[in-house]
């Protein structure tokens, strides 16, 4: 087992990694808060602005135009995709919601393949000017692009929060996913605040993709599936519901699978932790539910 | 009602947009059915017009890849197949496309005797059933009477009976241990265990005291793993390995993890493809860990400029990287020169242009090509495994080692490796010993191997 002073430099790349979870998680349940939609098709969407980004640097423009790109490009292409098939999809249930956005996934996946389609062991990477530069904590340096994946993580858990809680239009939202029908007969327009919801998550999914690319891997496999659906873990522990919990809960699934990588005996087994981790908080809060129940029947 | 006409015909819209680009995405991942004919027609297209250009006199300086000069081969093709992967992530079939490249100069020069070579090169998806029925398609329709240019995760493993059934006796870049270990199969380049090997003798002669040794978690690693180990036991130096799923999702923590194991007078070995070291390296970088220890290197997958280029200049003579063909950077001799000038005249198909797989398909060409001209008679299964197992003490140019197919148990005929560094962006020769160097026997492969076959001489001198 090894000693504390050797889990400390890992409790720095935890943090950090838990930041990267936090980024998409806290975006999956801001869209499922005010939509009632699973966006699924979040990682993807950030991918390929990612990907853009990418080509727009590479053909010599500086790189902030790069990176406004993909946040504008993912914030468009989620709208789109609210307008044309969210209306049309608010009456079914949940999974039939979600599914279909992980067929807006698929193709922007395939879309990707196609278009930036990897040859002779080549990658592409995105780096950012505060990569290199940070401060020691112990003997590893923390890079101040992690510390602003960390701090936009609070800044739009917090923001989020508040806006969802004492803002007009956080409010609509928040009604418009308990109940859309009932929403509308007191005059909320309902496409427009829809619109808003999906506009504001596109463009968190483009500000995660840009930044995961950098501290993740600009890699569509990796942005599309692997990391949302760890941050998917992160909002079922929240149930979806608390944009705190969910933040909380990623940081946890960082810091666990990071802390876990120096035990020999564990080590192959630390991609397991997201999901581990959310089943066994859905094996707990069932557990209470179950109680519940049995309480009210008898 | 109009209300419902205009959801019909949004969702209708929607539903075709979709559609379109779900057809485009699927495009992508055709490519082993619709791929196959349409680089054969590429490959034969573009050997006839060059041809012609070639018979114009507006390029002399692929001319050598023939015996007749500018005058294009127009005898009954003899067919020749090859069989990539090529998915999402990993992608081969530069290989084929440049040893396709390598036989339209060919016929664009004479051809073999005045036949020009038809290229079928497949690609497949790591499927074993599709890789089989790859194969046999190679054979029935097409009439194949070679396998040169393969390169595939599983292809020898799956092929090998089927090859040796068939009486076929390929060449390729070999990836599985089947490519090495079977009699059917000769590899131009040495592979993920001897390629670490390679990398691990390295930092062993500089003075590591101790070794992390890590690679993807795939089929096939404790195989790799024995080589390695092999050679740290032998010198008494303490190794550990690792395996990592990969895609990685958390470089961070492998990085501090392998330079916690490898400690301050120890090595980094990694065993990646390139994206994935890449990234292990980078995060190295980002949390200043890449003088904790004494050595990084890797086996020859990060063998690229590219990764050189990405990594910046904090890694030269820090990093060592196993190269199993001639470094090309600065590399001016007539075989670098034919293989630059056939690159740049006839790979437009060749993607990644200059590096190691183009390099792996060239090889793969000459070879091919140098064993069909000795066939005296008519071109079957038979006679071209006969020209190909009888290549002795071939001079490739672009290898440490002279290419000896032979008729053995096994084949490692490449197994004298270079060892580079990053240089500003480059890949060089790395001092102290980055020179041609044998695999030792210490891996009992390598023995295994030199035991039935020898040691081929050094033909290729360092490069200066």
């Amino acid at each position: 087992m090894p000693s504390w002073s050797d889990f400390q430099p890992f409790i720095v790349s935890g943090l950090a990694l838990g930041g990267i979870y936090a980024l998409s998680g806290v975006g999956l349940v801001v869209l499922y808060r005010a939509t009632g939609v699973l966006n699924l098709a979040f990682g993807a969407v950030g991918a390929m602005g990612a990907f853009i980004a990418w080509s727009i640097i590479q053909a010599g423009a500086p790189g902030w135009v790069g990176w406004i790109a993909c946040i504008l490009f993912a914030g468009v292409v989620t709208l789109g995709y609210g307008l044309v098939f969210g209306p049309a999809l608010a009456g079914r249930g949940p999974l039939v919601q979600a599914v279909s956005t992980l067929g807006l996934a698929l193709v922007l996946f395939g879309v990707i393949d196609l278009v930036w389609s990897t040859s002779a062991g080549q990658s592409r990477s995105i780096t950012f000017p505060t990569d290199n530069g940070g401060f020691m904590v112990g003997q590893v340096q923390v890079n101040w692009t992690s510390v602003i994946a960390l701090a936009a993580g609070v800044v739009i858990t917090a923001g989020t929060h508040a806006f969802l809680r004492y803002s007009k239009l956080g409010t609509a939202m928040r009604a418009m996913a308990n109940d859309r029908e009932i929403t509308a007969t007191f005059g909320v327009p309902v496409r427009r605040v829809e619109a808003s919801a999906w506009f504001g998550c596109g463009l968190l999914s483009g500000i995660a993709g840009i930044l995961l690319a950098d501290l993740a891997a600009l890699d569509d496999t990796t942005l599309v599936f692997t990391v949302v659906i760890s941050s998917l873990a992160a909002a079922l522990i929240a149930q979806l519901r608390s944009i705190w919990v969910t933040f909380a809960a990623a940081i946890v699934i960082g810091l666990v699978h990071d802390l876990l990588t120096p035990i020999s005996s564990l080590t192959n087994y630390t991609d397991m932790t997201p999901f581990v981790l959310a089943a066994i908080a859905l094996l707990v809060m069932s557990r209470g539910q179950v109680l519940t129940r049995s309480r009210e029947e008898g | 009602m109009n209300r419902s006409v205009n959801w019909r015909t949004r969702i209708a819209a929607a539903a075709a947009a979709a559609l379109s680009l779900g057809v485009l995405a699927a495009c992508s991942s055709s490519s082993s059915s619709t791929g196959a004919s349409t680089a054969t027609s590429t490959a034969s297209s573009t050997a006839s017009s060059t041809a012609s250009s070639t018979a114009s006199g507006s390029t002399v300086s692929t001319s050598s890849c023939g015996t007749k000069p500018g005058v294009a081969a127009t005898g009954t093709p003899i067919n020749i197949g090859a069989i990539d992967t090529k998915q999402s992530g990993t992608d081969f079939s530069d290989i084929e496309n440049m040893t396709g490249a390598y036989f339209a100069c060919v016929n664009a020069n004479g051809g073999i005797n005045g036949h020009p070579i038809k290229f079928f090169p497949l690609t497949e998806q790591t499927n074993p059933s599709q890789i089989a029925s790859l194969a046999k398609q190679l054979v029935t329709s097409d009439h194949v009477v070679g396998i040169a240019g393969s390169s595939s995760i599983i292809e020898c493993s799956v092929d090998a009976a089927y090859w040796k059934s068939e009486g076929i006796f390929m060449l390729g870049a070999g990836i599985d241990p089947e490519c090495w270990s079977t009699p059917n199969s000769a590899s131009v380049n040495m592979g993920p265990r001897y390629s670490s090997d390679g990398a691990v003798q390295y930092v062993l002669n500089q003075g590591a005291t101790k070794i992390a040794f890590d690679q993807s978690n795939v089929p096939g690693t404790t195989y790799i793993a024995d080589g390695p180990n092999a050679l740290a036991k032998a010198k008494g130096v303490s190794i550990t390995d690792y395996t990592e799923n990969v895609p990685i999702t958390s470089a961070d923590s492998i990085a501090i993890k392998l330079v916690d194991a490898a400690g301050s007078s120890g090595a980094v070995v990694l065993n990646f493809t390139p994206p994935e070291a890449l990234l292990i390296l980078q995060a190295a970088q980002k949390l200043n860990l890449e003088d904790r220890v004494k050595y990084w290197a890797c086996s020859t997958p990060c063998n690229t400029d590219f990764l050189a280029t990405s990594l910046g200049a904090k890694w030269n003579n820090k990093l060592y990287v196993n190269a199993e063909l001639t470094p090309l950077d600065g590399n001016t001799s007539p075989t670098a020169e034919l293989y630059y000038a056939i690159l740049k005249q006839y790979g437009s198909d060749v993607s990644g242009g200059v590096g190691s797989f183009s390099e792996m398909g060239f090889v793969q060409g000459e070879i091919m090509t140098h064993a069909l001209e000795s066939i005296t008679g008519s071109y079957t299964i038979a006679s071209v495994s006969a020209a190909l197992k009888g290549v002795t003490n071939f001079n490739t140019g672009l290898t440490c080692q002279a290419f000896t197919y032979g008729n053995y148990s096994e084949h490692i005929p490449n197994n004298m490796d270079y060892t580079v560094t990053p240089d500003n962006g480059k890949f060089v020769e790395a001092a102290n010993g980055g020179g041609c160097t044998l695999i030792p026997d210490t891996d009992p492969q390598i023995a295994a191997y030199r035991a039935i076959a020898g040691t081929a001489p050094s033909v290729n001198p360092p490069m200066s």
